[in-house]
């Protein structure tokens, strides 16, 4: 014990040893092992990711008071990034805003976030970067050449290294709000995407999941019968020799384990699915030629829908008939009107843009509808 | 020898028959290829004269809208020419169909792979339907796929436009060919019906786009199952075979349904979830399936809005066609008629169609396809 108060006037961090049975066999004092604070303690998830940090040597700037004392102290950090211990955040901001007593800015009881990183600096970062990104979400595809969207990605990380040295903090704000205002619509359409894609993403690995329990179960069923078939096979052979005379003994054994025998090939015949997936990406993998993302449409055809306005109705006594069908008879089929007349329309600007006897027509003198 | 005459030797001197491929009850397939370049062709030797109406309607309708329709997912008709009393018909040579590729138990279909077989299908769907013409026949048969992997609709022999102006005719020949359609499926393909939407069930007089989507819907399915999806054996049976899979309809779902021609009442089902038989297929597909098998016809999804659904959009992107899984080329050369555009009523297509549907190899199918695993995406996707 002299030796552990000694380090403990030398100033140096000692842990209290349980008294009794538990102390460990040598006397050395333990030093806070810098492992704690490296791997850091606190709230894990069950992958074993921290999502909640704190240490040992957690003392709250404000109140003084430590995790040695005080064992449910839990810091949580505020938007200026400075820790503070629940019991003050009570204390200061249940009124209502009040100033950070560390720097003065005013903050709010609801600001306040559980640490996720020793550093509060990564931890800064990483808020200001989670912004960026949703403010400055646009893609390649959002840009006419490969140089422009370097040149905003260039623009993106000059603003987020910005937001975190804190220069030009006022400027940085009206250059994110500007963007914001520019891009409001494809930001929000990315954000979408992204949304969507996230879902998909979790689906699939939740179907993935689901398909390899089936297949799991379904392994495990075969398994069962296998062995059932085996047993029943070994059961056969005893009857089969109980009931068998001595000379025929070896022959009834051959006869049952050459049927065996047929029955398990026949039951192999075939690649398992697996081979066959790896065959199908092998096969592919070969081929040079990418997927690409799908094209609703290949060409202008409804671009140039506003060559006529289709009214809501017209004076039209052929189909008086469908349309004065209150009962649906008609309509229960799926036969619409409206496309007759949309037909006609059609067909009258059809020609529009077409010069006469241009290269529509074929060999054969037919003019051909086309894709172009 | 007149001017016609001589303008139909000119044509006929472009193509070359080499050896038959097939034939059906109404023509005789050959493959030829042009004499000028030596691309490969199917000629198509309609028999005339077998009939006493004269030509066979089915030809009628071939010539008369694939003159209209060039689309790369549309198969292409390159010529028309008689020879003797016979009319040929010219066609692009597609070598497998997807019916093939669907049955071939050694591919593997990955999502990207059906996506892309889809977004095809509803290209070349979408182009008949905005030059108002209804396919009405399709299936996986009829679906052919091209050598670099390209899928293409066959088969405008129960084709006709719709939304006509002047449609008070137009009923009267719909009647005509919705009758036509169901004696068809009755007597000759009896599978024909699998793809049948179930207001031309009920014998509905006026119908339009919609029923094409639901063939479609149809065939999405069964590209997931690897198995026919509502497979019935009459039409009894088909609209049992529907109600059981998706639920009865209510007049809330379906308005009028009840007062529709051939109406009977079916049994009452209630509607399974879909996800219990598609287990695998992302939430974007299941969506767009559900969308083309509603029951009210004009709440079904169109091809153009089929066409922009998250379900094309959603990662893995679809395949590359040259990337498609495809079947080996046949060992035997003399494959019925069908393998070649489809456009047959021969009795040896529907036999072949009926063998498979018996209960062994349904069986062993469908303990194949519950193993299938959609969810892997393409490397490098």
């Amino acid at each position: 014990m002299a030796a552990n108060r000694m380090n403990f006037l030398q100033g140096k961090t000692v842990r209290k040893v349980v008294a009794g049975g538990h102390s460990r066999s040598s006397s050395t004092p333990q030093l806070s092992s810098t492992s704690t604070t490296i791997y850091g303690g606190g709230v894990k998830d069950p992958s074993g990711r921290i999502t909640e940090y704190s240490s040992e040597d957690d003392q709250c700037p404000v109140c003084k008071s430590d995790k040695y004392l005080e064992k449910k102290l839990r810091l949580l950090v505020s938007s200026c990034y400075h820790k503070m211990c629940e019991s003050c955040i009570d204390r200061l901001f249940t009124l209502g805003p009040a100033p950070c007593p560390i720097c003065n800015k005013v903050l709010r009881k609801l600001a306040f976030t559980p640490q996720t990183f020793e550093d509060l600096g990564v931890e800064k970062e990483i808020a200001i970067r989670r912004r960026i990104a949703k403010e400055f979400n646009k893609h390649l595809e959002d840009f006419p050449s490969l140089r422009e969207f370097n040149d905003y990605l260039e623009e993106v990380e000059d603003i987020t290294f910005n937001l975190i040295n804190d220069i030009d903090v006022v400027g940085t704000e009206a250059r994110i709000a500007k963007n914001r205002e520019a891009n409001a619509a494809i930001i929000r359409e990315n954000a979408r995407k992204e949304a969507q894609y996230a879902l998909t993403l979790q689906q699939t690995e939740e179907n993935e999941r689901k398909e390899r329990e089936l297949r799991a179960e379904e392994l495990r069923r075969e398994e069962e019968e296998e062995r059932h078939a085996r047993e029943s096979g070994k059961r056969e052979i005893i009857d089969r020799l109980e009931r068998a005379d001595g000379k025929n003994a070896s022959k009834v054994i051959r006869e049952t384990r050459k049927a065996r025998a047929e029955r398990e090939a026949g039951k192999k015949g075939g690649p398992t699915q697996g081979a066959l997936m790896r065959a199908r990406v092998a096969a592919t993998a070969t081929v040079a030629a990418k997927d690409v993302p799908h094209v609703p449409f290949q060409d202008d055809y409804y671009a140039y829908q506003d060559r006529y306005l289709l009214q809501p109705v017209y004076v039209d006594p052929v189909s008086e008939a469908v349309r004065q069908d209150r009962e649906g008879i008609m309509r229960a089929g799926g036969y619409k009107v409206e496309e007759a007349w949309e037909r006609a329309l059609r067909f009258a600007v059809a020609g529009l843009d077409l010069a006469p006897l241009g290269d529509t027509i074929d060999k054969g003198g037919d003019v051909i509808m086309s894709t172009a | 020898m007149d001017a016609v005459e001589k303008a139909n030797a000119e044509r006929q001197k472009r193509w070359v028959k080499d050896q038959k491929i097939g034939e059906g009850t109404y023509a005789v397939v050959y493959r030829g290829r042009e004499a000028s370049s030596g691309r490969q062709v199917a000629i198509k030797k309609i028999k005339v004269g077998l009939f006493k109406d004269g030509l066979d309607m089915s030809a009628i309708r071939e010539v008369k809208y694939l003159r209209e329709l060039k689309h790369q997912n549309i198969i292409e008709l390159l010529d028309v020419f008689s020879s003797k009393t016979n009319l040929n018909l010219v066609l692009e040579f597609l070598e497998s169909d997807l019916e093939r590729v669907i049955k071939d138990r050694s591919l593997v279909f990955l999502p990207a792979d059906i996506k892309s077989w889809m977004a095809m299908t509803f290209r070349g769907l979408e182009f008949c339907h905005r030059n108002w013409i209804l396919h009405r026949d399709l299936k996986p048969n009829n679906l052919l796929i091209a050598s670099d992997g390209q899928l293409k609709i066959a088969d405008f022999g129960l084709a006709r436009d719709f939304a006509d102006p002047g449609y008070k005719m137009t009923c009267q020949v719909i009647t005509r060919c919705v009758c036509a359609a169901v004696g068809y499926s009755r007597d000759s393909d009896i599978n024909h019906g699998w793809y049948r939407p179930p207001e031309l069930l009920f014998g509905s007089r006026y119908y339009s786009t919609a029923v094409d989507i639901w063939s479609v819907g149809c065939i999405f399915a069964e590209l997931m199952l690897r198995t026919p999806y509502l497979a019935g054996e009459s039409d009894m049976d088909q609209l049992n075979t529907i109600f059981r899979a998706l639920g009865s309809p209510t007049e809330q779902d379906w308005p009028g349904h009840t007062k529709l021609p051939d109406y009977v009442p079916i049994g009452h089902f209630t509607r399974a979830p879909l996800r219990d038989l598609f287990t695998a297929a992302s939430v974007d597909a299941l969506n767009l399936l559900t969308q083309c098998l509603i029951y009210e016809p004009k709440k079904r999804i169109t091809a153009k809005d089929a066409l922009s659904h998250a379900y094309f959009f959603a990662p893995p992107y679809p395949s590359h066609p040259s990337k498609l899984p495809k079947t080996s080329p046949p060992v035997n050369t003399t494959q019925p008629l069908d393998e070649i555009d489809g456009n047959t009523l021969s009795g040896k297509n529907n036999r072949k169609r009926k063998l498979s549907s018996s209960t062994d190899e349904t069986k062993t199918r469908s303990a194949v396809a519950r193993r299938l695993d959609f969810t892997k995406t393409t490397p490098g996707s």
